[in-house]
């Protein structure tokens, strides 16, 4: 580990300062938030900030506040927080699973929800420091190597898998993300946070250097709606989604109105299936229907040399998910 | 826990006070509430903090070592690289891979040091640099510059024996003998031609197994202190004695200058009961600086510097009469050793079938790999897994209920010798019933309709509890207070409370009255060292004969008084002449496998043992269990990868090898069948390792149960059973 100072963040505008003069000075910063990843990073000396500015010592950003058109979720609750939400866990329990199926519990009491979202990949060439796209290298190892963990769509030049929980559920969710930095606020949809490698293969989305996370909005459920999140997992803890299944569907009266599909584990982003969603709006929810959805979701995968697998089984999930969501009454 | 007091093969045992009933640990409490001392928690005056600079190739030669920069940081002390240190590791490779002796220290010519040139393997140490703390240590090695010639590297054994490989040893890449010669470990019974002309059907198969790491909770560390040319050494070992000489042969010192100290340690499951480079390294580095030196390996150094078990590709060759006798058995296999050969590279589990006719050959190939060591029952569970997969196989095709065909072909003496006792009919039927095994096993694999299919397996186990020499030391006072010293350290399975059991029924006396001196070699005589599943074999009957020793002392010459003590001391040396001392178990396992999603849960794990008598059942039961938890990792989770590119490891921690949690281990069921075959401590037979070595067996027959599919390759992972089902 490389020696660094640690810079207390008084409020929002504060980080971005105090990132912005350690920057003038010519000095690196990263912000920490809850740090379980920063950390390891920092260890392993594959960031080696010189100053580090904690995010923890902001006040208010860590809470769910809810509001005519949905809530507000400070960046800065744990995983742990999120998951027990009562109004999370009523009104979008894809989200609630998706952050209670995260790791281990000690990790989730730490771990934040902006720090889920813009986690590193887990790709074991990228984690070992070899010299890859994501480590200011030349090459994906992963195309000729050990490749059974990574992409099977959006991948090229580099082919990480997105390894975040929570990013596939806020997507299913229609939800936004304020980012604050050096000119002010902006706000984007969850969609459009993540940035394939064939936009920029060193990064994972668009916050620059002096930005962070802030906060996300969910929009109120709509009528008839219904979610889960559905993850397989390697290891019953502590291990990311092999695939996983973010699905946001309307149903009235077992007619599909409105669906969203996200796939975690298959792609470099949170991998949104517009075809299968198609397939559902305006049909009777049926098992074949379920079946035909995950068939579509996955047409157009290319794998590689060893993660073919990930087609059948991420059918198999998406179908799993849509009919747990057309039984709940 | 259920169990039953006598087997079948041998007389009932009589019950004891201590003896047989649940004792917790002597040191529970100092463990869990952080008073134990460990390695890393060893603080001494003017202490240095060491840093080890690895490889990062797998094959290289060094040119120059540029060390200036890293002298010229303040506080740093000392640097050791291949040019100023020459410490030979002894016991990090072996010709034979057996034990490291003085012997053998003359035959070996793949010499391993502690610094080597050329560097064979990813994490092979360079340069070690001590400093006034952790943080200038850390820099220091960060601006070593090292000029690497790059060599070529070979992964995989069958690779490095094809022709053009590269070459790791100018001898070849298949390691030599205890003679050097090179030749593979080779076994023949029988006439095995005339075995498969007996047989109506010959049916072959090709295993791999993957290379595993121990992921012992404890990463390995070291504090070295001299005083004169005295040299004190702290560190995790699982055989304070073994350690101690080693350290003394390797550094060309007397036994008695050199001391070593390990009160506690976080786990060993193989390999620690030898010195380990680190000691040597830290020594090396407190000698240059003139101060007492500490090293701790991070988990990832743990990882790659280390050992595991070795990887192996096997293929078998068995004949069936049409009764399904089988008739011959040949195998064929090739074990991947890394450029060192630490241990034998051995595979078991041909032995525990009574045929006739067998022929086996077993290649240690160098690779450049980590160095795989001892792990857990070294030779076993890689061995147990394919030739009970292929005859499983076999007694499916012939129609045959699995259970059947091993009653009709298991080991039930062994050659030119016979069992001490036998109970391995008996576990496999009363394990059967217990497990209700004609309820749960699928005549038709497979046959579950719907995605989720369940399905049984089993395996079985004969595995050595051999007797042997060990000592003791037990003293009274006038108060009747008694001290046992013993050599042991606790690797985990509590060897020092069994220790403490076994004193403590022999004195008559309870067991708090004892006290327990352990793990230091200025204080404690040799003991045997927590490997091979024999401390309680064989330092345990050392106790008892002390124990007797000090009573009839006392009857002759009474109690001591004032300031005396009594001493009695006692190093047996017990044989099994004409006799094969084993212990002996069936594993039962009900599977549920999503053919959809590939995921295989285990739903009931059952075990019947027998270990002769048990002295603690309450560590007697963890050990079964903990060992059952370490062959599901190796069944269904754990796989040490390399990328083929660079020969560099990809799984570096417990994050990617995927050790599995208590949420992945099911509950299991342990039932003891106790005997006394008139050996050991009350007839007491070893655990430590035979109750992981059969469950990656029993769990991949019980997959094969569930869906049909045989599964040749460990681990068995979801993208293997997706595979095999599309």
């Amino acid at each position: 580990m490389k020696t660094f100072a640690n810079a207390n963040a008084l409020d929002l505008r504060h980080a971005v300062t105090l990132a912005q003069q350690a920057h003038q000075d010519g000095r690196t910063a990263s912000f920490a938030g809850g740090g379980s990843d920063l950390l390891a990073l920092v260890k392993e000396r594959m960031v080696t900030p010189d100053v580090l500015v904690n995010l923890k010592t902001i006040k208010g950003l860590n809470q769910v506040t809810s509001g005519k058109g949905g809530a507000t979720i400070g960046g800065l609750i744990t995983l742990d927080a999120l998951g027990r939400h009562a109004l999370v866990r009523r009104q979008w329990p894809l989200l609630a699973q998706a952050a209670e199926s995260v790791a281990t519990p000690q990790i989730r009491n730490v771990a934040t929800l902006a720090g889920n979202v813009c986690q590193r990949p887990w790709c074991w060439y990228f984690r070992n420091g070899f010299p890859c796209l994501k480590n200011g290298g030349r090459t994906c190892f992963s195309v000729t190597g050990e490749n059974r963990f990574h992409a099977i769509f959006g991948g090229g030049p580099s082919y990480i898998v997105h390894p975040s929980d929570v990013a596939p559920a806020l997507v299913a969710l229609d939800a936004t993300f304020r980012i604050v930095g050096p000119a002010g606020e902006r706000v984007l949809p969850a969609a459009e946070f993540f940035i394939l490698p064939r936009q920029d293969a060193a990064r994972e989305n668009v916050l620059a250097h002096d930005e962070v996370l802030a906060s996300v909005e969910v929009p109120a459920p709509r009528l008839g709606m219904r979610s889960t999140y559905h993850k397989v997992l390697d290891r019953e803890a502590w291990t990311h989604a092999v695939v996983s299944a973010a699905v946001v569907l309307a149903i009235d009266n077992n007619v599909c109105h409105d669906a969203r599909i996200v796939l975690g584990g298959v792609a470099p982003v949170p991998w949104r299936a517009h075809d299968a969603e198609r397939v559902l709006v305006g049909q009777r929810m049926t098992p074949e229907l379920a079946a035909k959805a995950g068939e579509v979701a996955l047409a157009g995968a290319r794998p590689l040399e060893k993660n073919a697998y990930k087609i059948p089984l991420t059918k198999s999930l998406v179908k799993r998910a849509v009919l747990a969501l057309s039984a709940l009454g | 826990m259920s169990q039953q007091r006598g087997g079948s093969s041998s007389a009932p045992i009589a019950p004891m006070k201590a003896i047989g009933h649940a004792t917790p640990r002597i040191d529970a409490v100092e463990r869990v509430t952080g008073q134990a001392i460990y390695t890393r928690d060893v603080q001494l005056p003017g202490m240095l903090y060491a840093q080890v600079l690895r490889s990062p190739h797998p094959h290289a030669r060094i040119r120059t070592i540029d060390l200036s920069k890293a002298r010229a940081l303040p506080g740093v002390k000392a640097i050791l690289t291949h040019e100023n240190c020459q410490v030979v590791w002894g016991a990090g490779s072996i010709s034979g891979g057996s034990q490291y002796n003085d012997q053998m220290k003359k035959i070996t010519k793949h010499r391993r040091y502690a610094f080597n040139n050329p560097v064979r393997f990813v994490g092979d140490p360079v340069a070690a640099v001590a400093a006034v703390n952790r943080h200038i240590a850390e820099d220091a090695i960060q601006v070593i510059t090292v000029d690497y010639e790059v060599l070529p590297f070979v992964l995989e054994p069958e690779d490095a024996l094809k022709p053009g490989a590269p070459q790791i040893w100018s001898e070849g890449n298949v390691s030599p003998n205890n003679k050097n010669e090179i030749e593979p470990m080779t076994q023949r019974r029988g006439n095995i031609d005339e075995g498969f002309h007996q047989a109506a059907q010959v049916f072959e198969g090709r295993y791999t197994t993957a290379f595993c790491h121990n992921a012992q909770m404890e990463p390995r560390a070291c504090v070295a202190r001299w005083e004169g040319d005295t040299l004190t050494v702290y560190t995790p070992t699982g055989g304070i004695s073994n350690c101690h000489h080693d350290i003394a042969r390797d550094l060309g010192m007397p036994d008695e200058k050199v001391r070593v100290i390990c009160q506690y340690m976080g786990g060993n499951f193989g390999n620690k009961n030898q010195n380990q480079d680190a000691d040597l390294i830290t020594a090396m580095l407190a000698k240059e600086a003139g101060a007492p030196v500490k090293l701790e390996l991070s988990r990832k150094e743990d990882f790659i510097g280390m050992h595991g078990r070795w990887p192996t590709v096997q293929y078998y060759k068995v004949g069936v009469t049409r009764d399904g006798t089988v008739t011959a058995i040949q195998m064929r296999a090739y074990s991947g050793m890394g450029p060192y050969r630490k241990n034998s590279g051995g595979i078991a589990g041909i032995e525990l079938y009574q045929c006739p006719n067998i022929e086996s050959r077993i290649y240690p190939v160098y690779t450049n790999k980590t160095v795989s060591g001892n792990y857990r029952g070294p030779a076993d569970p890689q061995g147990y897994y394919p030739i009970q997969s292929m005859m499983d196989d076999i007694a499916y095709k012939l129609g045959m209920d699995p259970i059947e065909f091993i009653l009709k072909n298991m080991v039930r003496q062994p050659p030119n010798a016979t069992f001490t006792n036998y109970t391995l009919d008996e576990c496999i039927r009363r394990g059967a019933e217990l497990f209700d095994w004609k309820k749960r096993w699928k005549p038709r694999p497979g046959s579950d309709p719907g995605p989720i299919k369940r399905g049984a397996g089993v395996a079985f186990m004969a595995f050595r509890s051999g007797v042997g020499m060990s000592s003791a030391v037990i003293q009274v006072d006038a108060t009747r207070r008694y001290t046992l010293f013993v050599g042991v350290t606790d690797v985990g399975a509590g060897a020092k409370t069994t220790m403490d059991i076994i004193a403590a029924d022999e004195l008559g006396v309870a067991v708090s009255d004892v006290k327990v001196v352990w793990g230091d070699t200025d204080r404690c005589p040799y003991s045997v060292g927590e490997s091979g599943s024999r401390t309680t074999i064989m330092t345990g009957r050392a106790v008892i004969e002390a124990a007797r020793d000090l009573k009839r002392q006392i009857a002759a010459e009474g109690w001591p008084t004032g300031d005396a003590v009594l001493t009695a001391s006692a190093s047996p040396n017990p044989k099994t002449p004409g006799q094969v001392r084993n212990c002996f178990g069936a594993n039962f396992v009900e599977v549920e496998v999503d053919v959809e999603l590939g995921d295989v849960r285990v739903l009931k794990y059952l075990t019947v043992h027998e270990s002769g008598r048990i002295i603690n059942p309450l560590t007697a039961t963890s050990q079964i269990k903990g060992g059952v938890g370490m062959g599901l990792g190796m069944a269904l989770h754990e796989d040490m990868l390399y990328d083929r590119r660079t020969g560099r490891p990809l799984v570096t921690g417990y994050y990617f090898d995927r050790v599995p949690t208590h949420r992945d281990v099911p509950d299991i069921e342990v039932t003891f069948i106790e005997t006394d075959d008139g050996y050991g401590p009350y007839g007491a037979k070893s655990i430590g390792e035979s109750g992981m070595i059969q469950t990656p067996a029993a769990i991949s027959n019980a997959i094969f149960n569930a869906i049909g599919r045989r599964m040749t390759d460990l681990p068995i992972t979801r993208d293997k059973i997706l595979g095999a089902l599309a």
